[in-house]
């Protein structure tokens, strides 16, 4: 009976896909979506020119163009980033009374894990894939990424490994939420000994982890071949802007960390289920960690650079000059780079490996300090005495510069050994870090979006509800990490849903700081979608003045061609509409310059 | 051709890589002077050594490529304002440099600049629209 069952299954399940396949087959000619960029046929393209692209869903769901798969990311992005808030709102909520009261203990283990593993990869590593793969292109005059194809499947190879990531909080019997934290340090997530860690769930959060691994390695290599072959001739090494720069040596970055991250989580996979001895069972749990963080490190670089490679773009268009010292930046970058891979065990120094290694990575991580430091000291120079405006994308360079200062300078603390020694695994480190990625990474994130708001939506956002949003990050920021970092004196250990009533208070100041977080992004998604949806029209392909001061740059000079002449971008559905507005905008731009 | 390349100029913009190394050298001679944990091991001390060599050489090496790429193509073609290769009038860097001299001589030139911003701009934009 059981097997006919499954047999009936297997059938339906078959037919389905067929019917999937010849529905997909039926619904346009897929050849025509190859854009025109030489390097994205498969087969010969004879007779192509630029077709219109489908419109609806199937447009998304079959697009090539790298301007809409940037949109994918971005929406993908910012999707997980509300899901993984919303998970730190509810450990925040519980931590707010010493004891456990609003969710159990393990759940709250099971947030933790997935906050961690969805802000870092499934919100931070796709959202700079959508500044990348929107803008690289464009700023290097390429026609599209190298190989169209690859940079889709790499964007669909997402949302299935999100799905298997959360899989655990979905009602499916007997799989529960993975509790191994991000780092999922053996033997914990090998299942042994009295926890619940020996469920699927943990499998399939480690299948999910592949699946983004290899997503992200096909976006590196892409942007690396689209870097080196496809720049327009103008476009030498001397004049690729810094943001480019940083996702190539992203790119590079992710080329060597994460294949090494695919190839652990498998090892990890047979030691669960396979009965191998890598990390158990006779192996060595510690070289777990040499792996994970031989990956790890790289990848907060990986998180880091293009945001650097932002806020070095975006705050000298609002200082009223370049960027001071552009080739230190660019060097700069490159070092991190390199020397990002001789650091891994400083996460370690408290697992007992010999004290002549751990010398030799606190030497390096104090090393890798000074490029850090050399581009703060540039973004801050750019600002000296220049001609700053204040606006929204502005404000965020310059809470992500101050919070960068504040996360980097309790980062070089942590690189020396004695003084990891007493902070490790406190929240010393937790505030550390979330410095740098709250206050920093997601802090370019935003400026990104807001910056270039006018290029994706054609429109402007509201500055008042802008500057609001800004606001509230930055105090919710440091109100929640300042005091994390304060507990982390007090000796707090970090990962734990209960505490000491001495840490109370300390511990509601940080939810207060979480739930003004909450308040301001709540704030950013109601500007963020009326304003795409009902904002004013940007007619004006200079949105930012900068022309002004001779600050103009290729993205822009792309989107003003696009409102001048409405043509071709592949016949976006709003289209016609851009038609009649490039119209308007020549002579509202000439009634703007009669003005000026 | 190396010495043309790695001008005066483009030495200057290496030092910024050069302090890490610096930094690195430091530490492979600290090390070797005072040899706190013994001379014993000699796996330990390879690896050890191992692990500020081979970043050393990985970054000198990165760094001499990337300056001899840049630097090369600032030689071989023209700079623009970064971001500005493929604009329709992109400005040349030599060309935005003698500006800036030039207004640095009449310092009071920013101050003539009007403060308005870009999102400032934008709503007028609408009410004229509008």
């Amino acid at each position: 009976m059981q097997v006919n069952g499954q047999l009936a299954l297997t059938v339906l399940m078959g037919v389905f896909l067929v019917a999937v396949a010849a529905w997909l087959a039926r619904v346009e000619n897929w050849r025509t979506y190859t854009p025109l960029a030489g390097g994205g046929g498969a087969y010969g393209q004879e007779g192509y020119t630029s077709e219109e692209k489908p419109s609806g869903l199937i447009r998304w769901l079959t697009t090539v163009d790298h301007k809409d798969i940037g949109l994918l990311y971005g929406t993908y992005g910012l999707i997980a980033f509300a899901v993984g808030g919303l998970m730190v709102v509810v450990m925040r909520v519980e931590l707010a009374d010493p004891g456990m009261t609003l969710i159990s203990n393990t759940y709250y283990n099971s947030l933790l894990t997935s906050h961690g593993i969805t802000m870092l990869f499934l919100f931070g590593t796709p959202i700079l894939a959508a500044f990348s793969n929107y803008l690289i292109p464009l700023l290097i005059d390429a026609d599209d990424m190298a190989f169209p194809r690859i940079n889709a499947i790499a964007f669909w190879l997402l949302p299935p490994g999100a799905l298997l990531i959360w899989a655990g909080f979905f009602p499916i019997p007997d799989i529960i939420p993975a509790q191994t934290a991000w780092t999922m340090y053996t033997p914990l997530s090998a299942g042994l000994g009295n926890g619940n860690q020996a469920n699927a769930g943990v499998d399939l959060m480690l299948l999910g982890l592949h699946l983004t691994g290899v997503s992200a390695t096909m976006g590196a290599i892409n942007f690396i071949a689209t870097i080196f072959t496809e720049r327009a001739e103008e476009v030498t090494w001397a004049n690729l802007d810094i943001f480019s720069w940083t996702i190539l040596t992203q790119s590079g970055l992710i080329l060597f960390a994460f294949p090494l991250l695919g190839s652990a989580l498998i090892m990890l996979l047979f030691d669960r289920n396979l009965g191998t001895a890598f990390f158990v069972n006779g192996g060595d749990p510690i070289l777990w960690q040499h792996l994970f963080w031989f990956f790890g490190h790289p990848e907060v670089y990986i998180l880091v650079l293009p945001p650097m490679g932002i806020v070095s773009y975006v705050l000298p268009r609002f200082s009223g000059r370049r960027l001071f010292g552009f080739k230190f930046v660019v060097y700069s970058t490159l070092a991190i780079g390199v020397l990002s891979f001789g650091v891994w065990a400083h996460h370690m120094f408290t697992t007992g490996i010999d004290p002549r290694l751990r010398a030799s990575f606190m030497a390096i991580s104090l090393a890798i300090a000074i490029p850090s430091a050399v581009k703060t000291f540039n973004w801050i120079t750019t600002m000296w005495n220049g001609r700053v405006r204040l606006t929204t994308p502005m404000l965020y360079c310059i809470g992500f510069v101050s919070n960068f200062i504040i996360g980097g300078v309790t980062g070089v603390f942590l690189a020396s050994v004695p003084i990891d020694l007493v902070l490790h695994d406190t929240y010393y480190v937790v505030g550390h870090f979330h410095y740098i990625v709250m206050g920093a990474i997601a802090f370019a994130g935003f400026a990104g979006l807001y910056y270039w708001f006018p290029l994706y939506t054609g429109r402007m956002y509201q500055r008042t509800l802008g500057k609001a949003h800004f606001w509230l990050s930055m105090v919710g920021t440091n109100v929640t990490f300042f005091a994390m970092i304060l507990l982390g004196y007090g000796g707090m250990p970090r990962r734990y849903a209960t505490y000491l009533p001495q840490f109370a208070t300390l511990h509601q100041v940080a939810t207060l700081g979480a739930v003004i977080l909450l308040a301001g992004q709540i704030i950013f998604v109601w500007n963020f979608v009326q304003s795409w949806l009902e904002g004013p029209k940007v007619e004006n392909g200079d949105p930012w003045n900068l022309k002004e001061d001779n600050l103009y740059t290729a993205e822009w000079n792309w989107y003003d061609r696009k409102l001048k002449t409405a043509v071709a971008d592949g016949g976006e559905e709003e289209e016609e509409e851009a038609l009649t507005d490039g119209g308007q905008a020549a002579d509202a731009t000439e009634t703007d310059d009669d003005a000026n | 051709m190396a010495n043309e390349i790695f001008d005066r100029e483009t030495l200057l913009d290496l030092t910024v890589n050069m302090i890490p190394l610096f930094i690195i050298a430091f530490f492979m001679v600290a090390f070797a002077v005072f040899p706190l944990f013994g001379r014993g091991d000699l796996l330990a001390m390879a690896v050890q050594y191992g692990l500020l060599l081979v970043p050393f050489v990985a970054l000198a090496v990165l760094t001499y490529l990337s300056g001899k790429a840049i630097a090369g193509d600032e030689k071989r073609s023209t700079v623009f304002l970064q971001g500005q290769a493929t604009v329709d009038e992109p400005t040349e860097l030599h060309e935005y440099e003698s500006q800036a001299e030039a207004a640095a001589v009449d310092d009071d030139s920013p101050a003539e600049l009007e403060s308005s911003d870009g999102e400032t701009t934008q709503n007028d934009d609408e009410t004229t629209r509008n």
